[in-house]
């Protein structure tokens, strides 16, 4: 391949990146907004608030039609060079989303919530180690899928994939196994949560717990009661959620810290020297878009300027996620077997049945927040 | 193991690509605050929530500090009270996020406004502050 220089680079990046971009273009502004309009099933915007269909899913799934369907099977050369451009997007996303918390968020959830949540999130990320290690799954695999079952589904697979040097396919997994598991439990949870007579606290605290995809917490909370206020168990569900998602960075390390562990044992290599050639620092940015957010300096919570920012975090998100979608390849999902689901589904029903039982044994019907 | 992974960046490698997010990030912030600090003329100041204007206590030219509640919303809270579950409807104070002066106030006592789509009133803040 002939060397080009800075420009040329740059020149390469453009057709492949335009497209990303484009895509996105049409999804949020035109396909988006036309779903939150259509009437199905006699509910308005039921194609969003039912099946979860946002940007996001649209455009990993556009991006999956580009490769599987319309490029053949493999990404063309003259947009390969823009499509290469999909982490850098989705580790600056990852590391916008820091901006989304503060430490004061997690304070007003209370010590004993904090640590249900956490040892949740933790007790699942070690079944689905447990559980690839009985099986024989690769590694990667194994590590994106408890990042996924364990955190918050997408955005923790999507984030902890880079530090384990997983294939997209491996991503494709983690997130086509949480995003089916999330759709079942999204049908079948109000009907539990009523039967159940669960209260919105208890019902958000449950769905926050146990459903591992945050869009599809946020619509199984709207479909149990689809008022948004202080209060609701959308209210409660996106609190819950959000420890899980603060919880993003930690899992990361984590999980990362037990692959490279393994490869270093592999490759008789030590641990802290492969640990710092090739931890995923961008993680630490997260942390610091999290202070900077506590500290008040992105703007005050509810302001126009983070309005702007969290657009700009949401346009950069969905870019990378256009760009994921184009290197998932439907040929190494059907080779790659069925293995990854059977871990994957084993552990979102045990933690989705043991949050229940959590959640009814030991949460109040109402709490001060 | 080292074989499978594939050349999926732009940058010499992994390590150089985390750093180029950091600073993408950090431009993206810092372009942000300083177009709404410095830049932008006016700023559109949508609703805090989903809910029903209860009252508009600013108009045209009423100068404003930080905190100063600009409207207030007539929101619908609900709660659970012995099993059973209580709708209370509750009025909810809005204040204003910087300084600065009130240039329009579009939205009108009854409207019905979705969080972060309907304008309630137009500010010129005070430079350097984020609205």
């Amino acid at each position: 391949m002939e060397e080009r220089g800075t420009l040329g680079k740059l020149a390469a990046i453009i057709p492949g990146l335009a497209l990303m971009v484009g895509t996105l273009a049409v999804l949020r502004l035109y396909v988006e907004p036309w779903m939150g309009e259509v009437t199905l099933f006699g509910v308005k915007g039921w194609l969003v608030k039912v099946l979860s269909l946002n940007y996001i899913l649209l455009s990993i799934i556009t991006g999956m039609l580009f490769r599987n369907f319309i490029f053949g099977g493999r990404i063309p050369a003259w947009a390969e060079e823009g499509f290469r451009t999909t982490r850098l997007f989705i580790k600056t996303g990852v590391i916008m989303l820091g901006s989304l918390y503060t430490l004061q968020t997690l304070l007003k959830l209370g010590v004993s919530a904090a640590v249900l949540i956490l040892g949740f999130v933790f007790g699942t990320v070690f079944l689905v180690m447990f559980l690839g290690r009985m099986m024989k799954v690769d590694r990667s695999v194994t590590a994106v899928m408890a990042a996924a079952c364990g955190v918050c589904g997408v955005s923790a697979a999507v984030a902890a994939a880079p530090g384990v040097r997983a294939r997209p396919v491996d991503l494709a997994l983690a997130i086509a196994t949480i995003l089916g598991f999330g759709i079942l439990t999204m049908f079948i949870s109000p009907f539990i949560g009523t039967a159940l007579n669960l209260s919105d606290f208890q019902y958000g605290a449950w769905v926050g717990t146990g459903i591992l995809n945050s869009g599809q917490v946020l619509a199984t909370c709207l479909a149990f009661n689809p008022n948004i206020a202080p209060g609701t168990a959308v209210a409660y569900g996106e609190v819950w959620n959000v420890v899980r998602v603060i919880s993003i960075p930690f899992v990361v390390f984590a999980i990362t810290v037990w692959y490279w562990k393994g490869e270093a044992d592999a490759k008789k290599a030590s641990l802290s020297k492969i640990l710092v050639s090739k931890f995923p620092v961008f993680v630490l940015g997260f942390f610091g878009m999290t202070a900077l957010s506590s500290l008040g300096m992105l703007g005050a919570e509810g302001s126009e300027t983070l309005h702007l920012l969290r657009t700009f975090m949401a346009w950069i998100f969905g870019i990378g996620l256009v760009g994921q979608g184009a290197y998932i390849d439907f040929r190494e999902i059907k080779a790659a077997g069925g293995k990854p689901l059977r871990i994957g589904i084993i552990a979102g029903t045990t933690k989705y049945i043991l949050a229940l039982i959590v959640i009814l044994l030991f949460m109040p019907k109402e709490v001060g927040f | 193991m080292s074989e499978k992974k594939q050349s999926m960046t732009v940058f010499r490698s992994d390590r150089h690509e985390d750093v180029a997010a950091m600073i993408f990030a950090g431009l993206v912030v810092l372009f942000v605050l300083g177009y709404m600090a410095f830049i932008v003329p006016e700023v559109h100041v949508t609703a805090a929530m989903d809910g029903k204007v209860a009252s508009i206590l600013v108009q045209s030219g009423t100068e404003v500090k930080k905190g100063d509640t600009i409207y207030t919303l007539e929101v619908v809270e609900k709660k659970w009270v012995n099993n059973v579950m209580q709708e209370n409807t509750v009025i909810k104070d809005i204040t204003v996020k910087a300084d600065g002066k009130v240039l329009d106030v579009p939205a009108k006592v009854g409207d019905k406004v979705k969080k972060s789509k309907n304008t309630i009133i137009v500010l010129n803040h005070v430079k350097g502050t984020l609205p």
